[in-house]
C-alpha cells in the first residue's frame, strides 16, 4: 500500500515532464463536463381528454432533453420515492432529496376544437426559482413543433444554440431522381422541397434557415441557385460550368462555392444581399490547375477551409477569406475531403479515406490534434454540424444503402435518421 | 466378228420377211385436218418488281429518335485510371472511332458525362468527373470536332454502372460516356 502511494506521484511527475514534449497526448476536456440532473415527471393533463396529447408531448420533450448532452435525465424510478407532482404546490425539498437539480413541469390542455395549450416551466430545485416559463397555443398537428420550441427555449437559457426547431436538408432519390428534402433533427417530419425532373444536389442553408443554396442540373448545366424557402423565389448564383458545394458565411452575406465557370474547379465567393435576395460581386479565390473544392467558412468569417489536390492527393487546406496564406492541415491519409468548421470554431470535421474505409475525423484547430469520430468499416461522408456544435450529421452506407445518420461530437449516440430510398449530403440549419 | 455378221444377216432376213409379208390393202385416207381454233398463246411477262428505294444511310439515321440512336451506342465509352483524368492509350482508338462517327454525322451534338468510382468523396468526385469529361472533350477537339458540338457534365460518383465494391467494378465506373443530344 505504501509502495503504491509513493509510486503514483512519481508517475504523475513523469507524465508532467513528458507532457509538453509528446504531441500525441491529448485529453478530452469537453466530455468531462457534468450534466445537470433533470427531473421530468409526466406532464399534467388538464382533463382526461388531454391525456393522450400530454403523453405524446412528454415523449417528444424527453427525447429532446436527452439529446442536449447538457442535461442528464433523472432515472424514472426515483420519482416513486416521493409524492406525485402537484403543479400548484411544488415540494422542492422532496425533489432535492432525489438529487434533482432541475425540475420541469408541463401542463397540457386540449380543447374540443383541436387546439392544444401548453405551459412549461423549468425550475431550479435548490433556489426554488423559475428559470424558463412559456405558454404556447397551437393546432394539435403542430404539437411536435410546439414542444421543440419549448425545448429550444431551455437551450437558449443555458447559452446553447437552438437545435430542436432546426432543419436538416438532404438529397434523396425516394421519389425517383435526386431531390431536396427537409427533416427535423431527429428524422421526423420529412418533407420534399424540390419538384422537378432534374437532379438537385448539395444543399446548404443560409443562417436562419430561410434560404437554401443548392446545385440543380437545369438544362444540363449544374448551376448554383438560392431559394427563398418560404417565398417560392429563386435566385441564380452561377449557371456556367459546374457550380456546387455552397457554404454561407455566419453573417449570411457571403456564399463560398466551387465552380468551373473559368474552366477549372476553383473556389469563389459571391456577395449575397438579403431582402430581397440578390447576388452581388463574385470573386475568385484560388488560381491553380488543381481541383479546389468543398469550401466552408470559419464561424468568424476570416478563414475558409477547403479541399485541394494541388499536392497530388486530395487534402484539406485553410486559407484567408481573401484567398491568401493557404496551409495544409490534413496528413496521414491520401484522400481527405468535405471539411466543416464547428459553430464555435474549435474543431473541423472532415472525411479521410484509409484502406477504402471512409471515416469522419475531428481536427482540433488550437492543438492540431486529430481524433477519429466514426468507426464503422463503411463509407461515412458529407459531415455537417448541428447549430450547438454537439452533433454531426453525415451520410453512411454502414447499414447497406446510403442513409443519413447523426452522432454526438464525442462519438456517442449514433442514430439513423432516414430509411426511404437513398439519402445523402445533409446540411443542418444554423 | 462372226457374231456380228450373223446378227446382221438375221436383221436383213427379218426386214425382207416383214416387207414381203405386208398385206396389200389400200390405205385409208387421213381425216381432213380440223380447223385449229385455239387462242394464240400470248407470252406473259411479269413486270419487274417495283424497285424499292433503298433508304440511304442518312435517311435511316434521320428516322431514328435520339432515344433509339443512343440505345445503339454508336459512341463507345472510355475508362480512366484511379484518381486520374488523362486519356489512356487504350482510350485513344475509341475516341478516334467516335470522332469519325461525329465527322460522318456532322449535325449531331453530344454530351460527355464524366463519372467516378465510389472511392472519392462527393465534392471531390464532382470535380474529378468534370476533369474527365473535359479531357475527353479536349481530345475530340484535337481530332477536329468543333467545340460547339460538345458539352460536358459531371455526375461525380452518383451514377455507377457497376454496383460492386471491388476493383473490377470501380474500373468500369471511372468513365466518360457519350450522349447524343441533338442531330
Amino acid at each position: 500500500m505504501t509502495k503504491r502511494l509513493v509510486f503514483l506521484p512519481l508517475v504523475l511527475l513523469a507524465a508532467a515532464l513528458l507532457g509538453p514534449a509528446q504531441q500525441d497526448i491529448w485529453i478530452l476536456i469537453d466530455g468531462g463536463r457534468p450534466a445537470y440532473a433533470f427531473a421530468l415527471p409526466a406532464f399534467v393533463a388538464a382533463d382526461e381528454a388531454s391525456r393522450a396529447a400530454a403523453e405524446e408531448a412528454h415523449r417528444i420533450f424527453e427525447a429532446d432533453i436527452q439529446y442536449t448532452r447538457i442535461f442528464q435525465l433523472l432515472p424514472k424510478t426515483y420519482y416513486s420515492y416521493i409524492r406525485a407532482l402537484d403543479p400548484k404546490a411544488i415540494r422542492f425539498k422532496e425533489w432535492e432529496s432525489i438529487q434533482a437539480s432541475l425540475l420541469f413541469v408541463g401542463v397540457l390542455a386540449e380543447s374540443a376544437g383541436g387546439d392544444v395549450t401548453f405551459e412549461g416551466r423549468l425550475l431550479d430545485v435548490k433556489s426554488e426559482r423559475q428559470i424558463v416559463g412559456k405558454r404556447y397555443q397551437a393546432k394539435k398537428s403542430d404539437l411536435r413543433y410546439m414542444i421543440h420550441r419549448m425545448a429550444d427555449e431551455i437551450m437558449k437559457a443555458y447559452g446553447e444554440k437552438p437545435v430542436f426547431t432546426s432543419k436538416i436538408a438532404f438529397v434523396s432519390n425516394r421519389d425517383g431522381n435526386d431531390e431536396i428534402y427537409f427533416m427535423d433533427y431527429d428524422g421526423a417530419r420529412q418533407e420534399r422541397f424540390t419538384f422537378n425532373a432534374v437532379r438537385d444536389y448539395m444543399p446548404a442553408f443560409a443562417p436562419g434557415g430561410q434560404r437554401l443554396a443548392y446545385t440543380s442540373y437545369r438544362g444540363l448545366v449544374p448551376g448554383l441557385y438560392i431559394d427563398d424557402i418560404y417565398e417560392n423565389k429563386r435566385t441564380t448564383v452561377a449557371a456556367r460550368g459546374t457550380s456546387y458545394a455552397p457554404s454561407f458565411s455566419a453573417d449570411g452575406k457571403k456564399l463560398a462555392f466551387s465552380s468551373s465557370m473559368d474552366g477549372n474547379a476553383e473556389i469563389y465567393v459571391a456577395e449575397i444581399e438579403t431582402n430581397p435576395t440578390r447576388v452581388g460581386r463574385i470573386r475568385r479565390l484560388t488560381y491553380n490547375p488543381a481541383v479546389d473544392t468543398a469550401p466552408a467558412w470559419s464561424p468568424n468569417g476570416r478563414e475558409i477551409v477547403f479541399t485541394s489536390d494541388r499536392g497530388g492527393t486530395a487534402q484539406i487546406y485553410v486559407m484567408d477569406a481573401e484567398g491568401a496564406n493557404s496551409r495544409r492541415i490534413s496528413f496521414g491519409a491520401n484522400h481527405h475531403d468535405s471539411p466543416a468548421w464547428s459553430p464555435n470554431g474549435d474543431k473541423i470535421v472532415y472525411v479521410a479515406r484509409v484502406d477504402n474505409v471512409f471515416d469522419l475525423y475531428l481536427y482540433h484547430v488550437q492543438s492540431n490534434q486529430v481524433r477519429k469520430l466514426t468507426e464503422s468499416n463503411a463509407r461515412n461522408e458529407s459531415p455537417a454540424w448541428s447549430p450547438d456544435g454537439r452533433h454531426v450529421v453525415f451520410t453512411s452506407n454502414m447499414k447497406g444503402s446510403l442513409q443519413i445518420f447523426a452522432i454526438d461530437a464525442d462519438g456517442q449516440n449514433l442514430r439513423q435518421l432516414t430509411t426511404a430510398g437513398e439519402n445523402k449530403l445533409p446540411d443542418w440549419s444554423q | 466378228m462372226r457374231r456380228a455378221l450373223i446378227v446382221a444377216m438375221i436383221c436383213v432376213l427379218a426386214v425382207a420377211f416383214t416387207v414381203s409379208c405386208k398385206p396389200k390393202t389400200k390405205p385409208t385416207p387421213p381425216p381432213p385436218p380440223q380447223a385449229k381454233e385455239q387462242p394464240k398463246v400470248e407470252k406473259v411477262v411479269e413486270p419487274p418488281p417495283v424497285k424499292k428505294a433503298e433508304p440511304t444511310e442518312e435517311e435511316l439515321f434521320m428516322s431514328k429518335s435520339l432515344e433509339v440512336l443512343n440505345k445503339e451506342k454508336p459512341l463507345a465509352m472510355i475508362y480512366f485510371d484511379y484518381d486520374k483524368y488523362f486519356i489512356r492509350d487504350d482510350a485513344k482508338p475509341v475516341l478516334e472511332s467516335n470522332s469519325s462517327w461525329l465527322k460522318r454525322w456532322t449535325s449531331t451534338k453530344i454530351l460527355i458525362e464524366g463519372h467516378c468510382d465510389e472511392r472519392g468523396t462527393e465534392e471531390y468526385n464532382l470535380a474529378l468527373g468534370e476533369k474527365r469529361a473535359k479531357s475527353t472533350s479536349d481530345y475530340l477537339l484535337s481530332l477536329g470536332i468543333p467545340a460547339e458540338r460538345i458539352r460536358t457534365l459531371s455526375y461525380g460518383k452518383s451514377q455507377p454502372l457497376d454496383m460492386g465494391h471491388d476493383e473490377a467494378a470501380w474500373a468500369k465506373n471511372r468513365r466518360a460516356q457519350f450522349l447524343i443530344i441533338e442531330k
